[in-house]
Order: C-alpha cells, then sequence, then structure tokens
C-alpha cells in the first residue's frame, strides 16, 4: 500500500478506535424494566397460577431477538441459576418499544417464557440479563418486597427504579408501559401556556431565521474566500504572463528568434541565393508515386479471418 | 323456466348493489367534479400539470362508488388493497423523501451561494406556515393539526404530506391537496399581493449580476448545508438530507448517471405514485367535511401571508442595505418553495414593469432557500408537537 493511502487510511482507523473505545450502553436495545418477586393475587401465567415475574423491554425503535439470551438470578453468592432462553420461539424477537414477561416458577418445561429460576421472597435477588455472546448487559438488585409489589423503573427504560404497587398512583404494570402516557405532554403544554401560537410562531421562526443566517455568514466567508483565491490565481497567471512578456522582449533585443545573431541570417540569405542564382537540370517527366499493395495496408489483412471448423 | 328467470334476475340485482350506480352518493359525485375541475385546469389552463393531473385522475379513482361492505379489497383505506399499498409511501412518509432527493439532483443552488442574503428572504417567507398555525389554533384546531395545516403556508407539497402523515393522519388527504391546488394557483394568488406591497420605482429596481460560482463552492455547500441545518433540527433529517444528497449526486460532477436518475425517473415515478394516491385518498366520505373546508381557507391564507411577508421583509431590509446592494421586493414572493414557479413570477411580474429587468436568476435564490427552510420549520413543528 502506498504511503498515500497509508495516509488516507489511518486517520479513518484511529477515528473507528476512538469511536470503538467510546461504546456505551446506548447499543443495548435490552433492558430489565420491572420485576415481581412475591405474586399472591398478581398477573396469572398460561397455566392459570401465580408467580414471581421479570419484565424485559426492548428499548429500541427496531425488533429484537432475545433467543440465546440468559437470565440469571442470585439470592446469595454462589447460588445462581442461569436460564437459557431457547432458540426456534417466534415470540422470542421483542417489538419495537414492547415487553415480554418471564415467569421465575422454576418450570421450565412449561414453555419457553416459564425459567429456572426461582426468586427468594425474603431475601434480596440479583437479576442479570446476559446477551448471547454471554455478556452483561442489565442487571438490578431487587429489594425484599411484600406481596404483589414490584420493583420497577420509573418509566421504561428509565434509569431510576422505585416500588410500584403501594398506592393508586403507583401501580404494578406487568407487560406494559410502567407509567402510562393518557396525553401529549408537549402539545397539551401549548395548549395550555400558548394558546395563540404566538410563542411557538416565536420560537420556530428565531430558529429557522438562525440556522439560515448561519449558513448566509459560513456562505459569505466561502463566497469571500473563493473570491480571494480566484483574484490571486487570476494575479498570478497575469503576473507570470507579464514576466514571459518581458522576458520575450528582452531576448528579442539581445538576439532573433531562433537565437541566431544578424551575421548568421546574412550567411544563409547570401548562401540562398548562390543555389538559386546557379544552373540547374530540367527534367522532362512528371515525377510520380505509384502505389503498391502491401501487407500492411491491404483490407483483406486487416480484417479479422473467421476460424471455420473443419 | 319461471325460476330460471328469477334465479337470473336475483343475479342482476345481486349484480347490481356492487356497482358504482347503486352505490353513489352526491359525495362522490361532488368529488368526482372536484377531480374533473383538476383536470381541466392542468390541460386547458396548464396550472401545474404534472401534479393536477395525476391528483385529479386519483380523485377519480378514490371516489368510484362501490359497496364497502363486499370485501373486494379495492378501495384505499383496505388493508391489503393494490391502493393501499401504493399509499403506504404517503402514510409512512417515504415518497417526500424521495421527492426531496430528485428536487435536489435538479436545483442549482448557484444564485444563493453567489448571494447568501437571499437566504434571509427564504426564511421570512416560513412566516405564512407560523401566520397559518395561529389562524388555525383560533379557529380551534389542535397544536398537532394546527401545525401539520400550517405547513401549507410552505408552498412545498412533499412536506406537508411528510408532516402531516405524522401529526394529523386524519387530514393528510384535505392537507395535501390544499397544497397542491394553491401551489398550481400561484400564478393567481401571488401577482396582485406583489403589486399591492411594492411601489413602481421598486419594481424596475435592478440588482447586479450574480458573481460565477466556483466548482468547490457548488460541492461545498450542499454538505455544509446538511450538516448545519441537521444539527439544528434533526428532526427534519428525511428531507434535508436527501435534498442535500441529491444536490452533491449533481455537483460533484462524478455521480452524473445517479443525479440523472434522480432528477428524472425516479422524482417522475413517486410523483405519478404520489399525485395518484393522495388524489385517491380524497373518498368521500373522508375528504368532504366541514374542516376540509377549513383548511382549504387556512391554505389560501397562508399562501396570502408566505406571500406578504416575504416582499415586506425585502423592502425592510433594504433599509440596512448600501444603495447598490438592494434587493428588487418583487423576488420577496420567491421565498415560498414552490419552485420555480414562485421564482417565473418574479421574473414575469418584473417584466412588465421593465422589458429588459430580468430577475429569474436573482429570484431563484429565495426560491431554493425556500424548500429549505420549509423542510427546517417542518422539522421544527416535528420537534415540538410529535
Amino acid at each position: 500500500m502506498s504511503k498515500y493511502k497509508v495516509r488516507i487510511f489511518l486517520p479513518f482507523i484511529a477515528l473507528l478506535g476512538f469511536c470503538s473505545c467510546n461504546h456505551t450502553e446506548s447499543n443495548v436495545k435490552t433492558v430489565l424494566n420491572e420485576v415481581l418477586t412475591y405474586n399472591s393475587n398478581n398477573f396469572q401465567d398460561d397455566y392459570g397460577t401465580h408467580n414471581a415475574w421479570i419484565e424485559i423491554f426492548n428499548k429500541s425503535y427496531g425488533s429484537v431477538d432475545i433467543a440465546g439470551y440468559q437470565l440469571k438470578v442470585s439470592s446469595q453468592p454462589g447460588d445462581t441459576i442461569a436460564y437459557y432462553i431457547p432458540k426456534g420461539d417466534i415470540q422470542t424477537i421483542i417489538k419495537p418499544r414492547q415487553h415480554v414477561l418471564f415467569w421465575a416458577d422454576g418450570k421450565p418445561s412449561r414453555g419457553t417464557f416459564h425459567t429456572s429460576c426461582v426468586l427468594d421472597t425474603l431475601k434480596n435477588n440479583w437479576v442479570g440479563l446476559y446477551d448471547s455472546g454471554h455478556k452483561l448487559i442489565d442487571e438490578v438488585v431487587v429489594p425484599v418486597l411484600g406481596k404483589d409489589i414490584s420493583y420497577a423503573r420509573v418509566r421504561d427504560a428509565a434509569k431510576e427504579w422505585e416500588i410500584k404497587g403501594t398506592d393508586d398512583k403507583h401501580y404494578v404494570t406487568p407487560n406494559t408501559n410502567n407509567l402510562t402516557i393518557e396525553r401529549n405532554e408537549k402539545v397539551d403544554k401549548f395548549q395550555e401556556k400558548d394558546e395563540s401560537g404566538i410563542g411557538m410562531s416565536i420560537t420556530a421562526m428565531t430558529v429557522v431565521f438562525t440556522g439560515l443566517l448561519t449558513l448566509y455568514i459560513l456562505f459569505r466567508c466561502v463566497g469571500k474566500i473563493a473570491v480571494g483565491l480566484s483574484q490571486r490565481a487570476k494575479d498570478k497567471s497575469n503576473q507570470k504572463f507579464v514576466e514571459e512578456l518581458n522576458m520575450k522582449k528582452e531576448e528579442k533585443e539581445n538576439k532573433s528568434v531562433c537565437g541566431c545573431n544578424d551575421e548568421v541570417y546574412a550567411a544563409i540569405a547570401m548562401a540562398l541565393h548562390e543555389s538559386m542564382g546557379a544552373v540547374h537540370d530540367v527534367e522532362k517527366q512528371v515525377l510520380t508515386i505509384r502505389r503498391t499493395s502491401s501487407p500492411w495496408s491491404t483490407k483483406w489483412n486487416a480484417l479479422r479471418v473467421i476460424p471455420q471448423r473443419k | 323456466m319461471g325460476e330460471f328467470l328469477s334465479f337470473l334476475g336475483n343475479n342482476l340485482s345481486d349484480f347490481w348493489t356492487y356497482t358504482g350506480f347503486a352505490n353513489a352518493t352526491s359525495g362522490h359525485l361532488i368529488m368526482i367534479l372536484i377531480g374533473l375541475g383538476f383536470i381541466y385546469l392542468a390541460i386547458a389552463k396548464e396550472f401545474e400539470p404534472m401534479l393536477l393531473i395525476p391528483i385529479g385522475f386519483g380523485i377519480l379513482i378514490g371516489n368510484i362508488p362501490f359497496n364497502m361492505e363486499a370485501g373486494l379489497k379495492v378501495g384505499i383505506y383496505e388493508e391489503g388493497s393494490v391502493l393501499n399499498i401504493l399509499y403506504q409511501g404517503v402514510t409512512s412518509g417515504w415518497y417526500p423523501p424521495l421527492i426531496f432527493l430528485g428536487i435536489g439532483a435538479m436545483t442549482d443552488f448557484s444564485a444563493l451561494i453567489s448571494n447568501p442574503k437571499l437566504l434571509l428572504i427564504g426564511a421570512a417567507a416560513q412566516f405564512g406556515i407560523f401566520g397559518a398555525y395561529m389562524i388555525a389554533l383560533a379557529m380551534g384546531f389542535n397544536p398537532s393539526q394546527a401545525g401539520a395545516i400550517g405547513i401549507i403556508g410552505g408552498a412545498d407539497g412533499p412536506t406537508a404530506i411528510f408532516l402531516s402523515s405524522k401529526l394529523a393522519p386524519n387530514l393528510m388527504g384535505a392537507i395535501a391537496v390544499s397544497a397542491y391546488s394553491y401551489m398550481a394557483l400561484v400564478p393567481v394568488i401571488q401577482p396582485p399581493i406583489m403589486r399591492l406591497l411594492t411601489t413602481h420605482k421598486e419594481r424596475i429596481m435592478r440588482m447586479p449580476p450574480p458573481r460565477k460560482v466556483s466548482h468547490t463552492e457548488k460541492v461545498i455547500f450542499p454538505i455544509i448545508g446538511l450538516l448545519l441545518t441537521a444539527f439544528l433540527v434533526p428532526s427534519g433529517l428525511p428531507l434535508l438530507g436527501m435534498l442535500f444528497f441529491g444536490n452533491l449526486l449533481k455537483e460533484s460532477g462524478v455521480t452524473r448517471r445517479l443525479a440523472e436518475t434522480a432528477r428524472g425517473p425516479l422524482i417522475d415515478t413517486i410523483t405519478i405514485l404520489l399525485g395518484v394516491t393522495v388524489g385517491a385518498s380524497t373518498q368521500a366520505s373522508e375528504f368532504l367535511t366541514f374542516d376540509s373546508i377549513k383548511i382549504f381557507a387556512l391554505g389560501a391564507l397562508s399562501f396570502v401571508i408566505a406571500t406578504a411577508s416575504g416582499v415586506i421583509f425585502v423592502k425592510l431590509f433594504n433599509f440596512i442595505l448600501p444603495k447598490h446592494k438592494r434587493i428588487n421586493p418583487l423576488i420577496g414572493n420567491a421565498g415560498v418553495s414552490a419552485v420555480p414557479d414562485s421564482a417565473r413570477i418574479s421574473q414575469v411580474v418584473g417584466l412588465e414593469y421593465d422589458p429588459t429587468n430580468y430577475l429569474l436568476m436573482h429570484a431563484m435564490g429565495p426560491n431554493v432557500a425556500g424548500v429549505i427552510g420549509s423542510a427546517v420549520a417542518a422539522g421544527i413543528l416535528l420537534g415540538f408537537l410529535m
């Protein structure tokens, strides 16, 4: 690889390396979202029984297949139970911004969503979610909870966790949004505080003007630079032209066009005069050049001969 | 024999229930008349025929009455029907960015680059959007609906469809038809406002010729334009990204085939599909409502406000500009992004008062700035109201 190419590619590789070093949890698409350890009268599973459950949320805007992921649960060091989410079940594909519930009932034979894990109702429980590359992507320590009380993120995929099910405002939300959005807050805010729309108009026009004004300033500068550069190039070419002209003038003054002085011209003129004045033979015939055929000029030889099977 | 005849009779009466004649309502007939009106305007008056013929014919297609309960899967709102599949480009919002790709590939930003202050006229004309937004709020629409209606003032059909599909999908048909109708009526709406707001002296004002723009500047423009506007308003990315991408294809000089496809077969294909499906979406039952009438009234108002604000802005701007750099207010109308119609109007009106004063090149500056401005405005509305 040439030095030039290396010079181009090295910064790209360095940039890529820098970006990969900056790898954060923003790449993680699925998170643990809510856990209920003591299910007395809460959500029932498909067998009609009440069991502890763990909710996983796909926070991205694309579908995610969690087949091959692992759920691990531990209530004290050394007793970790792992559940491998089986492959081949189409239901393990979580749609964008959707939830899926896993039952911590210790009965994996009941189906994909029934795990081998069991949560301890009397101790803190550590729950971890691992991706198919066995990399921990999310974990939470669930405190000891009462009956039908869950430990959940304040809203889906939020960083803060809270205890839910203690009052009417904070209710348990299995398989659904942790915070029910009943209205469009942005629109409501505009409806409340900007009934006439003047606020929106001023804000939006300010942004439009700011954007286009910045573009104007940038292109004014770019234009000035471009004009300056073209002017400089023009000046340079003018200067070069003038220099060349001066040089030619100087040369003309010192020498003639072919670099010979006048004495040489005089000698040539005299030689020509002598030659033209001398006696020459006069030929009777007209001399012509006859065209002859050769392998280089014949049309036949220039054509490609199609090979024929014999 | 009698039984057979009654069997035939029953068959024919069944068949009759499926025909358009049996299912026609006055609404269908009104919409068919509107569709025919569009086609007439396009052919006889040559008002935006590229848009009005597909939309007009689409209105005819969308308003052929049929038995909705028969499950024929022919209507545009019936999931799985051919028209419904084609309509997904509108509802999902992927036709407008493709149109913008073509617009970018056919737009020459030289006039704007040589005189970048014209960008500000494109910004000023966006007041039409927000003026209509305020009036729509006063008329009882909620902020999301008002935003979708206001964008008609941007005079940009694809942007109007893109925004209304996100903010007010139920009003999209009326908004799209209104936006395209008024774009076609630019030659009727704008000149009286321009004449009203300018003096004879202003109309004959001459502007210095634009300087020659280098290839490098033309290449830099879409790159800086995208980075700046999209960083400022990321919600406008689908439109701005495609607009500047198309322009880079054109200006780079090394992707001639791609640029030709974008500004030729691609934009033509999408225009046909967009026009027909938008027209077909105006089914009488969905379209003939009091809201549609209000939207049409607001659309006209927003065009008037946009034109007036562009012209008035130039007049005010001239106060701070040195005499030799003043701008002819007749190009203020071109701030609305109906490319190149509104720029052509500046030229036509200008020539009426001075047959040697050619304003087209100057008017193209604010005109293309209007395209950028309306996409930015749409991004802002989307960011605030989505």
